[in-house]
């Protein structure tokens, strides 16, 4: 009994349910405008999709191609034999899992949080906090090279508290993050560095010894090797860490979304869109745009042939092709980034002390192992308890990526994971029980894309950051403000729905 | 209010994502309707898309916030269901006793939920429109001839033992409803309420506005942050590193 599109007008059609079509179309839940949301797949999400086992199997190998222009390339599952894997913790049923192809920590101080909460969408998302931030390291005095665990001090107390280093070193370090805390207003301390490799920094103006560098490269989130991450783009984001820290309670400054990260955020927008009368049709795809002309928007086949017309067209440059009929864009750059998600058969308790006496209990860690070659990019780690609602219990999910493809960085994953699995120091040794690997490649389009045709709004896909950076959400205000011309206040700014009685709020 | 000796402990209150899921015109809304503002309205316009709508339950010792998810039964396109049911904990599969292909459609949507909702997710079966049947409804002695706009005479074309014994083999909750009359429909909601394992539960989300410790409640989900209790503890220093 399904009706066809054949024939439709719509004031907006929005290509992908990914991160920020959702937010564009819970931006525009209440505009009133006949909007038709369209997914090619048969699941929520898009790039940024939470999978079940099963789901992320079928996944990949619909991109197990080595096709490095596209989005997701060279992607396999490894699972140990059966003989192999430990007696006692096995793989559970395949719902038991959401994993999240684009995992990322939400800074408090993100813009996504307060649009959240001025959409009333928080209410129905569950944020849990990431705790700590950890360096492997290894201590290579004897023969015998030893791989330990770090914890990055993240505050005055930790600094006091922590025994790695000297009393020298802490005043250093002191007088450092006193320094970042207001870098703004003191450029005649950085100014002249701005180039300068982060650590030279650190040495030549603070005094700080080589050992600290890494654990205050790695609150930069930088995927850049060491000796590329320049001082100007580390201060910012140690000063976002720092400032993100205590303002939803003592101990931490980051969160993630339970459930499977910014997919869980994308469903609620959608679902936001479906109340507001918003249409959702999944596994439709475009086959051609005509575009726009006199007073007419454009025009759209899908991929069953049903003919519908537009005023505006929304969706991501790697959603359709069509889009980009016309505007032979090129991408200014691109890169690769390659990643793996690993379930592991221990919660790794060790990774998650309290963020504080009383505190939430952290649900994330991150982890950073440095390259011992300063010219080579980290290997970063999310590490995710069942608490993330990703995995069941007594196991734990493991995200990680390095910025270089997938050939050359695959061995770097599988060696930082093995090194953090023996850095835990758990008997039995912590098995990996189930993995995912592959290649993200990212583009970057010029901004005039955005105006490449009438009607037409192309929204970049988010990047390969670990971070959920704010200009991800700028993005989404930009279509809103084109397509309804309202003042950026009334962005993400609702009123509670009739029935929906808030009263906690 | 004044009696603060007397001031029982609040009760730990838990949060519950219930869908509803059923054949267009079975009177889902009407249910939903019934349940959260005791009302019933006899010719509903039919719901576009989805509504979203909470009505708290009280149990014993714990008080339950259900976060009600109404989809259309006459769905466009087969794409909402799966956002909904998507990490719910409870689902409501109803049918319309007078009609006998939404017992065939509700039987779909259980398979659906059972292959791809959470593992866990408690489902209740129920049959609506119980009022139309005159023959075996014994509560509710009222019935309009023209009910619901029903043009042709209804009467029971669903027993009550082939639903009751389709349930029992699926482990699905099972009542029969009238949200006409309002007969079982809160008791549904209470046996879901009952029925969800208190492991399952979480606590009030977007906190209870009471400071630091809404951000965690009772034990059950110390690791939910409330994103609305900006400050924390001991005041908001911002950049409080130094």
């Amino acid at each position: 009994m399904m009706e066809t599109l054949d024939g439709t007008e719509w004031d907006v059609v929005i290509l992908g349910t990914g991160f920020a079509e959702s937010l564009l179309a819970l931006s525009l839940s209440r505009s009133g405008k006949r909007i038709l949301h369209l997914d090619k797949n048969d699941y929520y999400g898009g790039d940024e999709a939470a999978l079940s086992l099963s789901e992320a199997e079928a996944w990949a190998s619909r991109f197990a191609e080595d096709a490095p222009q596209c989005r997701f390339s060279k992607a396999s599952v490894t699972k140990p034999a059966a003989s192999e894997a430990e007696h006692g913790n096995q793989l559970s049923s395949s719902r038991a899992y959401s994993l999240a192809l684009a995992p990322h920590i939400i800074y408090a101080r993100s813009n996504l949080v307060p649009a959240l909460v001025s959409s009333r969408s928080h209410s129905q998302l569950d944020f849990q906090a990431v705790g700590s931030w950890f360096v492997v390291g290894s201590s290579a005095d004897s023969s015998q090279v030893q791989q330990r665990l770090i914890r990055v001090p993240s505050g005055r107390e930790d600094v006091f508290q922590d025994k790695s280093f000297d009393l020298k070193a802490k005043r250093s370090l002191m007088k450092f993050l006193r320094f970042v805390a207001a870098y703004e207003d003191q450029p005649d301390v950085w100014e002249g560095s701005r180039q300068l490799p982060f650590s030279i920094f650190l040495e030549q103006k603070f005094g700080l010894p080589a050992s600290s560098h890494e654990p205050i490269l790695a609150l930069t989130m930088s995927q850049a090797s060491a000796g590329s991450t320049s001082t100007e783009h580390a201060l910012p984001s140690i000063a976002r860490h720092l400032r993100s820290l205590g303002i939803f309670g003592p101990g931490f400054g980051a969160v993630l979304p339970k459930w499977g990260g910014l997919a869980e955020i994308a469903q609620v927008a959608c679902r936001a869109c479906a109340v507001g009368g918003g249409v959702y049709v999944l596994n439709k795809s475009i086959k051609s745009m005509t575009p726009a002309h006199d007073d007419s928007g454009p025009s759209l086949e899908l991929s069953d042939g049903e003919k519908l017309s537009t005023t505006w067209l929304c969706g991501s440059v790697d959603d359709s092709s069509a889009l980009r009929l016309g505007t032979n864009a090129t991408p200014s750059s691109a890169y690769s980034t390659s990643r793996s998600i690993s379930i592991v058969s221990s919660p790794l308790p060790s990774l998650f002390p309290p963020t504080s006496e009383g505190g939430v209990a952290p649900a994330g860690a991150v982890v950073v192992v440095p390259s011992s070659d300063a010219s080579e990019p980290p290997v970063h780690m999310f590490v995710h308890t069942s608490d993330a609602g990703e995995c069941p219990m007594n196991q734990s999910v493991i995200y990680s990526s390095i910025a270089m493809p997938h050939d050359s960085g695959l061995p770097h994953l599988e060696r930082a994971v093995a090194s953090l699995l023996g850095a835990v120091r758990e008997q039995p040794s912590p098995q990996v029980l189930w993995s995912l690997r592959y290649q993200q490649q990212h583009a970057d389009f010029e901004h005039s894309l955005m105006n490449a045709q009438e009607g037409v709004i192309v929204l970049s896909s988010l990047s390969c950051d670990l971070v959920l950076e704010d200009s991800s959400l700028d993005k989404v205000k930009i279509a809103w403000q084109k397509i309804t011309g309202e003042s950026e206040n009334a962005f993400m700014n609702f009123d509670p729905r009739e029935g929906a009685n808030d009263e906690d709020d | 209010m004044t009696d603060s000796a007397a001031t029982p402990a609040p009760k730990p209150s838990s949060s519950v994502k219930l869908v509803l899921l059923g054949e267009a015109a079975v009177g889902k809304s009407s249910l939903v309707l019934r349940f959260v503002n005791n009302d019933f309205q006899p010719n509903k316009e039919p719901t576009i898309g989805a509504a979203f709508l909470t009505q708290k339950c009280q149990l014993p010792n714990r008080t339950i916030k259900f976060e009600i998810w109404d989809t259309a039964g006459q769905e466009r396109f087969a794409s909402l269901a799966p956002m909904y049911y998507r990490n719910a904990q409870s689902a409501l599969v109803v049918y319309d006793i007078t009609k006998p292909s939404s017992l065939v459609k509700a039987k779909h949507w259980v398979a659906e939920l059972q292959r791809q909702a959470s593992p866990g997710i408690v489902i209740a079966l129920v049959g609506n429109k119980l009022d139309l049947c005159e023959d075996d409804s014994t509560e509710d002695s009222q019935n309009d001839e023209n009910a619901e706009g029903h043009e042709e005479e209804a009467v029971r074309k669903v027993s009550t033992a082939e639903a009751k014994a389709y349930a029992e083999e699926e482990s699905l909750l099972f009542f029969e409803t009238s949200a006409k009359t309002g007969h079982n429909v809160s008791e549904v909601f209470t046996a879901i309420a009952n029925t969800i394992p208190e492991t399952s539960l979480k606590g009030p989300r977007a906190g209870a506005g009471g400071g630091t410790q809404a951000a965690i409640s009772g034990g059950q989900d110390s690791s939910r942050v409330n994103l609305t209790a900006r400050g924390g503890d001991g005041g908001a220093k911002e950049g409080c590193a130094c």
